[in-house]
């Protein structure tokens, strides 16, 4: 009987052993059959030998070996893209996971004291900073970044801007077309517009304190009207939205199946889901905001160097090209055109957006928004 | 009993145990076990905000008003929830009703559904352009907020409560029913002071299932809460919104406050009373026949919820094979194909659930039997500790694994071991007040008789108890395993490259548009999920077991 008791305790430790235990094989047998699926559509790396070095016109990357891991705050389809290019022009293996940029930073800040990954890219560089603060972010001046805009390079070098997001106006086109459009109404073309009172209750959007993305249309609004100008616009707003979201894209899914017919949203966003077919339009309008989109060496990963030259890649034309045309994205270089069906970087009219400023009056104007706007909603 | 010994006792418990060493290294390693990986995790993420990040707590009305709204919501979701598990569990033992398999079934699906993608599916059927309120009725109803909310979590989690009170009723008598009846007591007096009082552990240990779930929900309140602010969302999003990792830990630990309270509830209410039914000597007595009108009445309300059920993952499955979700109805396989290229993932989940079940099933039983039946002095530290994971939300859970071993001498990141340990630990509650509810109907007398005879704890453990708990120890395990197939929170910071699992693509799916494809990937996993069980339910009936959940 004793016997059958220790037995029973050797199962229980057998089974977390087994959990630890099985891990290498595990992993082992997972990374292989991974590998096969993830590569199925890149060629070998023969092929790869065969691409010549970029001109330094285009950027300048190394070839290297062995392989990179990434955490992806693109769309995996995106990443999916690079990875395969990057393969390409370089040799290296990119493994990759995709998940959400909050979602990054916070498993990068979690696994700060032993990396698990070499390169964090997506999503704005707002979120870069705090990490960069922490020190979770190795140093690392791209010789490739000397003829961008400034606003892209990172003063200190922790984060490279190579990708810009627009602020967009989404409208379901079926239900515009049926319900607003006998109206009289046309689609809208400013922020303004967003006012009419045709409006109310089929205009969504999110909630600034929960996302940060509504905070940048919030300042938006704030930089384009003034302050007392633009609180008032944002109230005026509130009147037409029937519920604030939690996140930036939420709204994005009720817009596309004509739950709601229109909200703001960042365009890169809403271009994946008008590519399933969904009858969405994606309206710049004037005086909007944009995000910089980030990308940065997470310090003490296991392939830096590999880290380095995935990051001159992501700023040569090649790269910034397939970003573009695989994402809505704008790219950061002005020798690659503007997304397809876009209006190209010069004819949008983007709002004098002041990062510092909109950094130090976050808490203030997220507090007003909250007691001013939310809290007054039943 | 233990809650009524002072401390002294304990002490001499405590020294008793001198003379059951085995008892003690099992005592012991549990405790080591759950202060490892749960206590210490934990630990990790609330030493992580500093001062000031708690005392922006304080000065922040937004998050007054979130934990009131979370109080609110799991207050009426519980209530909901508690009373839907209950009537399904009593049509499903004591009425003489056709369709008991459906409503089983029924009951099974939201516990098996990862999260979001069942959201989107009662927005296409009941929002503003809903197609059974717009189209159908023609009703204009508004389906986002309180209301709203609370209908999607009553569904979302009554199946919780009812696989516990189900469990619990399945074990009663109906003995001292017939009983009260031949003393000539009225149905009304049966059902409350015999019934109801053999219930109230089950209904109880269920309804502390369905609230921890309901507090720590944040999937629903994101898609349908409208513009109400709660404690997980507001949490979730300050990571996914705004990237910060200090003040989303400020919030979690703010959730593990109410989650105490149900505890404290929990034991006032259950504790004090003994419910022994289960004396050694079974009955096959059936049920006693309730009035027909009362019977198809019951009938009736349980039909209503299973058909609203199924409509809402029918939905889903025909969606699966649709170009777009919600917009191009046309059929497709293109979704499906796309999951099978996905094949890795699935094994991942189905592998990792299996372990992390049959660990957590396990673990839970022998908690549940010292805690129950033995005097060990720390009776109810063991008992927090078995249902600690249930009130930390399964993100944090997660976070906390990162944080706590990502370095030597427990280095686990990255791995299968990771996944497994974290799904483990996060199914202990559910696993230890199924095992709960079952042994407080075991009375003592049969253990007693066992000890008389010569036996020592571990013999009556396992010739007594254990052929008792047969039933409620399957249903624990399959239901962790459900629970761990379709479990997004916990593995949401754990997975690596190589160790992804299947709701991790819904995730990626659904954040890209993909819907579709998403609704395949759910489907098939709630597939796997159901043949699983079926499998489980099959190899149990050669045994002459009855597995019934």
């Amino acid at each position: 009987m004793k016997k059958k008791f220790y037995a029973a305790i050797a199962l229980l430790a057998a089974v977390s052993l087994a959990a630890c235990g099985g891990t290498s094989a595990d992993n082992g047998s997972h990374s292989s059959a991974g590998s096969k699926t993830d590569i199925a559509e890149s060629p070998d790396s023969g092929v790869a030998a065969d691409s010549s070095a970029k001109s330094s016109a285009t950027g300048t990357v190394k070839k290297g070996s062995g392989k990179l891991i990434v955490y992806s705050a693109l769309n995996e389809d995106n990443t999916i893209a690079l990875k395969d290019q990057f393969k390409k022009d370089t040799g290296i293996d990119i493994e990759y996971i995709s998940l959400g940029g909050g979602d990054a930073v916070a498993r990068v800040q979690a696994e700060m004291s032993n990396p698990k990954a070499d390169f964090l890219v997506g999503g704005s560089v707002d979120l870069y900073g705090s990490l960069a603060d922490a020190g979770a972010f190795e140093q690392y001046d791209s010789p490739n970044n000397d003829d961008l805009d400034p606003k892209f390079n990172d003063p200190n070098h922790y984060w490279q801007g190579w990708y810009m997001g627009l602020l967009s106006i989404i409208v379901n086109e079926d239900r515009f077309k049926e319900e607003l459009s006998p109206k009289g109404v046309s689609y809208p073309e400013t922020w303004d517009d967003l006012l009419d009172p045709n409006y109310k209750d089929v205009f969504v959007w999110s909630n600034p304190t929960t996302a940060g993305g509504a905070y940048i249309a919030t300042a938006c609004q704030l930089f384009r009207l003034g302050d007392e100008k633009g609180w008032e616009y944002l109230k005026n707003l509130d009147k037409n939205v029937h519920h604030y979201y939690k996140g930036a894209g939420d709204v994005i899914s009720p817009v596309a199946t004509g739950e709601f017919i229109a909200s703001i949203a960042w365009a890169h966003d809403s271009y994946k889901t008008q590519q399933q077919g969904y009858p969405l339009k994606i309206i710049i309008p004037k005086q909007t905001a944009y995000e910089i989109g980030g990308a940065a060496i997470i310090k003490g990963g296991p392939n830096t160097e590999n880290a380095k030259i995935f990051m001159d890649w992501l700023l040569t034309k090649d790269a910034q090209e397939l970003s573009v045309s695989t994402s809505y994205r704008y790219p950061v270089r002005s020798d690659v055109a503007a997304p397809e069906g876009l209006p190209s970087l010069d004819e949008v009219n983007l709002v004098n957006y002041d990062r510092t400023k909109a950094a130090d009056m976050k808490e203030d104007v997220l507090k007003k928004f909250d007691e001013e706007i939310i809290s007054k909603r039943t | 009993m233990a809650q009524n010994s002072s401390a002294k006792e304990s002490i001499k418990e405590m020294k008793r145990l001198k003379n059951e060493p085995l008892l003690l290294i099992a005592i012991l390693a549990i405790i080591a076990f759950i202060c490892l990986f749960v206590v210490y995790p934990v630990i990790k993420v609330v030493v992580f905000p500093s001062l000031t990040d708690y005392a922006k707590l304080f000065n922040n009305q937004r998050w007054f008003t979130a934990l009131k709204n979370s109080l609110l919501m799991t207050l009426i979701s519980t209530i909901s929830c508690t009373a839907l598990a209950f009537l399904f569990a009593y049509v499903n033992n004591r009425l003489d009703v056709p369709c008991k398999g459906l409503f089983r079934f029924a009951s099974l699906l939201p516990i098996v559904s990862p999260p979001f993608i069942v959201a989107l599916s009662y927005i296409l059927l009941f929002g503003v352009q809903g197609i059974i309120t717009k189209q159908l009725f023609g009703i204009h109803i508004d389906i986002y907020g309180r209301t709203g909310l609370w209908i999607v979590q009553t569904i979302t989690f009554f199946p919780y409560a009812y696989s516990v009170i189900n469990g619990v009723m399945q074990a009663i008598s109906t003995n001292l029913e017939y009983a009260a009846y031949n003393m000539g007591a009225t149905r009304w007096q049966v059902f409350r002071n015999v019934f109801w009082p053999l219930c109230r552990p089950g209904v109880a240990g269920g309804a502390l299932v369905a609230a921890i779930n309901v507090l720590t929900d944040f999937g629903n309140p994101m898609m349908i809460g409208g513009d109400m602010a709660l404690l997980p969302t507001e949490a979730y999003m300050q990571i996914s919104g705004w990237y910060d990792m200090n003040t989303a830990s400020v919030l979690a630990v703010a959730l593990l406050i109410p989650a105490l309270v149900l505890f404290v509830v929990k034991n006032f209410w259950v504790g004090k009373r003994s419910y022994v039914t289960v004396t050694g000597k079974e009955t096959s007595l059936e049920p006693y026949p309730i009035p027909k009108f009362i019977k198809w009445l019951l009938f009736g309300i349980t039909m209503f919820f299973t058909i609203f059920i199924l409509l809402v993952y029918g939905t889903l499955v025909y969606g699966a094979f649709t170009k777009a979700w919600g917009y191009d109805w046309s059929l497709t396989l293109k979704n499906v194909q796309y999951v099978f290229l996905k094949g890795n993932q699935i094994r991942n989940s189905i592998v990792y659930g299996l372990i992390a079940s049959l660990g957590a099933s396990l673990l839970s039983m022998i908690l549940a039997y010292i805690v129950q039946k033995k005097q060990v002095g720390v009776n109810k530290l063991l008992d927090f500790f078995a249902i600690l994971p249930g009130a930390i939300p399964g993100m944090f859970l997660g976070i906390g694994y990162v944080m706590a071993f990502n370095s030597q001498p427990l280095e686990l990141t990255g791995t299968a071991a990771i996944m497994i340990l974290a799904l483990m630990f996060w199914n202990i509650p559910t696993c230890y007040n199924s095992a709960t509810a079952g042994l407080q109907q075991i009375g003592n007398s049969v253990e007693d008789a066992a000890l008389n005879l010569g036996a020592n704890s571990f013999r009556s453990f396992k010739d007594v108890i254990i052929p008792l708990l047969k039933a409620p120890f399957l249903s624990s395990f399959v239901l962790s395993f459900l629970r761990s197939v379709t479990c997004l929170s916990v593995v949401i910071f754990l997975y690596s490259p190589s160790t992804t699992v299947g709701t991790i693509s819904v995730m990626v799916l659904v954040q890209s548009g993909q819907w579709g494809e998403a609704a395949a990937f759910t489907t098939i996993l709630i597939a796997i999920a159901f043949t699983v069980l079926r499998i489980t339910q099959g190899i149990l009936k050669k045994q002459g077991i009855d597995l019934k959940l």
